[in-house]
């Protein structure tokens, strides 16, 4: 089964349709980042993934139950862990308040408790270990970002939705992030990413897709779209060279 | 000196509750609810029901006051506020200010105009370390300091605590960590009412009721939660503190009907000089 099925979605702002018919899915340990130029609907599209936007058609199914009509906290109870672009954090609380808070309000798919899961997070991101106690505000972008990413990795969901992960960063951390965001990919976690760098955004996942003008252009494994040259000068840009 | 310095204190403590549950609803809500005068006359009169008309004790009336008052705020949140949900906080201060007036006027159709008080005994005031204390003061003190202690905890250690300040601090972030923003606004308003009857009734027991009690308190109240910083909510407490003894010491360079002056005064040089408050500089916004 997969844990994300999205199936013909139009949406927009208002009377403005962005996204055209636009199919994919993520299967149920896959991850795909989609990538595609500025403007083509990849930001619509994650609000629509995780019910911020309701679409005018179409399907979106999470482990095969339908969404389509559920906001977001509801989907976020049924198992999407999002972490959007910006204002990931509770900025006012610390670390440890930010990941107990991404734990105690959707019913966790794992039977180790806080302690368990907060254990396993400080795995995934030994960065946090001695920072438990610091408010997530005062922690830098990088920093932040690892915080937002364990929150929302705390319920173990059954996908993980990250928009934009390397928004704002350092070329340094930006690396940092991706390659923890690599190991959760390993760890079989299902992840649905947009990212517009797209060396980065295809290089941490299985598959690639790309979005133009609302349309899904292409849809293969991430490795062969990298590889493309053809896709590489039309869609993705000169800093996606390997 | 310590004497009047005292009294601020307690006159602090009494400004404290409105205050914090002024300063809990805009950081939750953000907009100042004007009608928190409103609030704490509707709990200490309904405290005043259940004292006098059915004849229970006066710390069982302020329950009975306390779970009022939190059912009356959220019922006008149910039928005022949420319907002029996603406006702007001009438009729901205005309101509130509709919900003071059609609160207060309640009061006083029910109620009548004539000043009232709680059937409590007399006693006479102790006498320690040079300091004149009377009762209502003891009780104030007591009760204030034992509630503010308990939201402490509430806000820190458990759960809706913790929902109350993530959703101030960034509701959509939590409504995708699935907290429903209804269920936190609804606790919001039940504690900002409880809160503001408990005040009512400790004021009515410090001087007497009557239907416009609440607008001699809103002033002072929205001084103090600016003072602290109107996002934060302890803070709050700490702004009716300063505010308390600022306008008891002030009774020495001033005859005490001006005093209210000292709230304005206070005011005004805050809102020119920190905006922001005294304390509110560390909350985090970007």
């Amino acid at each position: 089964m997969s844990a994300l099925d999205v199936q013909g979605i139009e949406a927009g702002y208002g009377a403005r349709s962005i996204l055209h018919g636009v199919d994919l899915t993520v299967g149920d340990r896959g991850s795909l980042t989609v990538v595609g130029p500025n403007g083509s609907g990849k930001s619509t599209l994650m609000k629509v993934v995780v019910g911020l936007i309701r679409p005018s058609r179409g399907r979106i199914r999470l482990l095969g139950e339908d969404v389509t009509g559920l906001g977001a906290p509801a989907r976020a109870r049924r198992g999407v862990g999002y972490v959007p672009q910006e204002a990931n954090v509770f900025r006012n609380m610390s670390v440890r308040e930010n990941l107990k808070l991404g734990f105690e309000f959707i019913p966790s798919r794992q039977p180790s408790g806080f302690a368990g899961r907060l254990e396993a997070m400080l795995d995934l991101f030994p960065e946090l270990a001695d920072r438990l106690g610091t408010l997530a505000g005062h922690l830098s972008g990088g920093q932040r970002q690892m915080v937002a990413m364990a929150a929302a990795l705390m319920p173990a969901p059954a996908l993980l939705a990250l928009d934009e992960p390397s928004a704002g960063l350092s070329p340094r951390n930006a690396g940092l992030l991706f390659a923890a965001i690599a190991r959760i990919v390993e760890s079989g976690v299902a992840v649905f990413m947009i990212e517009q760098n797209t060396r980065l955004g295809l290089g941490a996942v299985e598959d690639g897709l790309v979005l133009v003008a609302g349309q899904v252009r292409a849809r293969a494994p991430a490795q062969a779209l990298l590889a493309d040259p053809e896709m590489r000068r039309l869609y993705l840009g000169a800093e996606a060279t390997p | 000196m310590i004497q009047l310095v005292f009294n601020g204190l307690v006159t602090g403590l009494l400004i404290a509750l409105p205050a914090l549950a002024l300063a809990l609803t805009f950081s939750v809500l953000r907009f100042a609810n004007y009608a928190i005068g409103a609030m704490l006359t509707v709990g200490a009169y309904a405290a005043f029901g259940f004292n006098t008309l059915a004849g229970w004790p006066l710390p069982l009336a302020t329950l009975g006051g306390m779970a009022a008052g939190a059912l009356v705020a959220v019922g006008v949140n149910e039928l005022v506020y949420e319907r002029l949900r996603g406006c702007s906080g001009v438009t729901l201060l205005v309101a509130s200010i509709g919900v003071a007036l059609a609160l207060e006027n309640v009061v006083r159709f029910i109620a009548g105009n004539s000043p009232r008080g709680y059937a409590v005994a007399l006693a006479r005031p102790l006498r320690l370390f040079g300091l004149r204390i009377n009762f209502e003061q003891i009780t104030t003190l007591f009760a204030v300091v034992a509630v503010l202690a308990g939201i402490w905890v509430l806000f820190r250690f458990t759960r809706i605590g913790r929902a109350m300040r993530a959703v101030a601090d960034n509701p959509d972030l939590a409504a995708v960590r699935g907290i429903g923003r209804r269920g936190v606004v609804t606790v919001v308003w039940a504690l900002s009412g409880a809160l503001a009857a408990l005040a009512g009734v400790l004021i009515g027991l410090d001087a007497t009721l009557d239907p416009q009690m609440g607008w001699t308190y809103t002033l002072p109240v929205f001084t103090a939660a600016i003072l602290g910083g109107l996002a934060s909510p302890m803070a709050a407490v700490a702004g009716a503190l300063v505010l308390g003894v600022a306008e008891e010491l002030a009774t020495t360079v001033l005859a005490p009907q001006y005093r209210n002056i000292v709230a304005f005064l206070v005011m005004a040089v805050i809102l020119l000089v920190r905006p922001s408050g005294l304390f509110g500089a560390r909350w985090l916004t970007r």
